[in-house]
């Protein structure tokens, strides 16, 4: 395993006008590892997402892609200087991410989902796109649904789609913010098992959610983030099965089964 | 500019003469398509026999454009019908006639979808059909569509512009004299569209805020 | 009454001119067809003007929209055949006329680009965020972003309001006879002149015209029906 983490996030502040969402959270996470981030609402845990891609970028802190800063960068006389958006873009399409609403695109099919990014960003040629986009399908068990339109499928297809949608980037990481939370509880179960094997094979992963089971099961760390800060972290049997903070136990106590 | 002055400002009393006969054609095509437009409904949703006619007028009074409109019935109808008489009767007529197709449209989609539960809520409470229609039914169609008929308004303000070419006294054709007195258009033409813009966006702007306050009266949201 | 009411059923007049007639047509198509163009463009213009970032770029957008979408169409076409040249020729010292055509096109394309403006800021806006964000997390530029998500949908959503708009515009291409663009209306006025009957005329132009709207309408309600049903599936 390298010395420089995959992801680093270090000590990020977000504020909201006077209210301030993230007070100081920091924490990496190692190639080919999985971290959890568990809490409640209101604990933060989707604007931490939202930072790490800079698509709500932090008030202060910084974000680190494998030891490169996202928000600025070293120019030619060693000056720092913020970086462009088009720069930032070019960073994002390291970072796969998945939202709680899917977020296909309406008007094109599920297999033209997944190439336009890698023609449109990586300017992949089309027919390499296909070919890869194909096999992410295959990977999420959606191939058979490569032309059909997002609207015709069920939420926990649309969802692996845009798993595979994200994967067919090859991203240094995957972020999932809370990827099963709009899907009826039937259908999380095949998204979950898409992810689980995921992490088997290795994929770099954030996931922000609220299936305890899932995060226990799956993570190499879990990160308990209560109002903006990192409340408790550690290995996923300490933190489920030995809590050390009150509100650890408390917010663990609802979801005892 | 000193031409402001002299062109505009000093002629102001013509050109608002010319305003005030706007004004009053539209003011009385506006009110006559409100009532022209919700007979037609009527008869187009409930009179049964004479549905066809009612549609057929209908299109025929969105479909044909106004200017066309306007001169049939400025030329060819004192021939054929003995009535209007008089270019400032032809000029807001026509401009009724076109407007009340639409409104009847605006007030049949307005009618159709009020949902069916409040006409069983009133018949179960024992109203009559005239009753519900009275007291239920135009009240929500009114609210509903009211943005629709302050828009027809300025359909109407907008579209008296060409009374101007039956030779009704109107700000157009005021404006128009006033060029072919004084050969420079450039002041007086500018003044007038921009008095004429600034009508419409006020009746706009007032018609919205009115809508919004009545709307918040009653609870709905403000669209 | 009668006798009148036969003299202007009498269609004959209006077939027997109706090579002339269909020339005028003709010239309302085509004033149609660049004023349409002119008006689409400019109206999309105005529309990313006014959902743009930038407050001064909203500004110049929304007085577009509020100039153009409340202007009669007639005085603009006064106004821009016989005062835009006079200004351009202050501005260039020179004399400066405009052929009656592109005097049309410009007005009738200016001020329907304030309603097409209107109508794809609405689409623009009810495209759900999310679209948007996905395509920035994927490293997607703005302008990529525009062209590949927001407008393929906001044309879709807007295109049943976007066909009213097209046919209200093509009723409107009658009001050029007024500044001598010979169209079906400018000639209709000749023949008058010539043969002082103007009962046929006046009654054939609004049945051609009647028939040609009622056509060109029904036909986009149907379309428009098919239309919703498919995009909102």
């Amino acid at each position: 395993m390298s010395d420089v983490p995959r992801i680093r996030i270090a000590d990020v502040h977000k504020s909201y006008g006077p209210l301030e969402v993230l007070r100081g959270v920091s924490f990496d996470v190692h190639r080919g590892s999985v971290v959890s981030v568990i809490g409640a609402s209101g604990s933060g845990k989707r604007t931490l997402l939202r930072c790490v891609n800079y698509l709500d970028p932090p008030n202060s802190g910084e974000i680190y892609i494998e030891g490169e800063p996202l928000g600025s960068r070293i120019d030619a006389r060693g000056g720092r200087k913020p970086r462009s958006l088009a720069e930032i873009n070019v960073m994002r399409r390291e970072l796969g991410v998945v939202f709680q609403q899917f977020n296909l695109w309406p008007h094109m099919t599920v297999l033209g989902n997944v190439i336009e990014a890698p023609i449109r960003v990586r300017k992949l040629p089309r027919k390499d796109a296909i070919a890869y986009g194909e096999d992410c399908l295959r990977r999420v068990r959606l191939i058979d649904k490569k032309d059909e339109y997002p609207a015709r499928l069920s939420g926990g297809q649309q969802q692996r789609a845009a798993i595979a949608r994200a994967l067919a980037m090859r991203p240094k990481a995957m972020m999932f913010d809370e990827a099963t939370s709009s899907l009826d509880p039937e259908l999380t179960d095949e998204v979950l098992s898409v992810m689980r094997e995921l992490a088997m094979d290795g994929t770099t992963m954030i996931v922000v959610t609220h299936e305890m089971s899932f995060a226990r099961e799956v993570s190499d760390r879990v990160i308990f983030l209560h109002a903006g800060i990192i409340e408790e972290e550690g290995a996923p049997a300490q933190v489920f099965d030995a809590p050390k903070s009150d509100r650890l136990r408390q917010f663990l106590s609802k979801y005892r089964k | 500019m000193g031409n402001w002055e002299r062109l505009v400002w000093n002629q102001r009393d013509v050109l608002f003469a010319g305003f005030a006969v706007t004004i009053e054609v539209c003011v009385i095509a506006f009110l006559s398509a409100v009532i022209g437009g919700l007979v037609l409904c009527l008869v187009r949703l409930y009179v049964a026999p004479l549905r066809f006619v009612a549609v057929v007028l209908i299109e025929f009074f969105r479909d044909t454009p106004i200017f066309v409109q306007l001169m049939w019935v400025a030329y060819v109808w004192p021939e054929v019908f003995g009535f209007p008489n008089d270019f400032f009767t032809a000029g807001w007529l026509a401009l009724a006639l076109q407007s009340s197709g639409y409104l009847a449209e605006t007030f049949r989609a307005g009618i159709e979808s009020l949902p069916r539960g409040q006409l069983e809520a009133a018949f179960s409470a024992g109203m009559s059909p005239v009753q519900t229609f009275r007291r239920v039914v135009i009240p929500q169609v009114v609210l509903s569509s009211a943005p629709s008929i302050v828009n027809q308004f300025t359909v109407i303000v907008k579209s008296s512009t060409l009374i101007s070419v039956i030779t009704v006294p109107d700000l157009m054709s005021q404006s128009q004299k006033l060029v072919n007195v004084w050969y420079e258009p450039i002041e007086i033409l500018t003044a007038t569209a921009a008095l004429y813009i600034l009508f419409v966006f006020l009746i706009s702007l007032a018609g919205k805020l009115i809508a919004d306050r009545v709307r918040q009266r009653f609870g709905l949201a403000a669209s | 009454m009668s006798d009148a009411l036969k003299q202007s059923l009498d269609l004959s007049m209006f077939w027997e001119y109706r090579a002339i007639l269909w020339q005028g047509l003709i010239f309302n198509v085509l004033v149609f067809q660049f004023a349409a163009s002119v008006a689409l463009s400019v109206g999309l213009g105005a529309a990313l003007l006014r959902v743009n970032r930038f407050l001064p770029a909203r500004i110049v957008g929304t007085l577009h929209v509020e100039l153009f979408r409340n202007a009669p169409d007639y005085i603009m076409l006064v106004w821009v055949h016989f005062v835009l040249p006079l200004l351009i020729g202050l501005v260039i010292q020179r004399r400066v006329e405009f052929h009656p055509f592109i005097s049309a096109v410009i007005a009738l394309g200016f001020v329907y680009s304030g309603y097409f403006a209107e109508a794809f800021r609405a689409g623009i806006q009810t495209i759900p965020q999310g679209n948007l964000d996905a395509g920035r997390a994927f490293g997607m530029s703005e302008r990529l972003i525009l062209w590949r998500i927001t407008l393929p949908q906001v044309v879709r959503r807007m295109l049943p309001e976007a066909l009213n708009l097209f046919i209200s515009l093509f009723k409107a291409t009658t009001i050029v006879s007024l500044i001598a663009v010979p169209d079906l209306m400018y000639n209709v006025s000749m023949v008058i002149q010539q043969e002082m009957r103007p009962l046929p005329l006046y009654t054939g132009a609004a049945l051609t015209y009647f028939l040609i709207i009622f056509a060109l309408s029904s036909t986009a309600r149907a379309f428009s029906e098919r239309w919703r049903q498919k995009i909102l599936a």
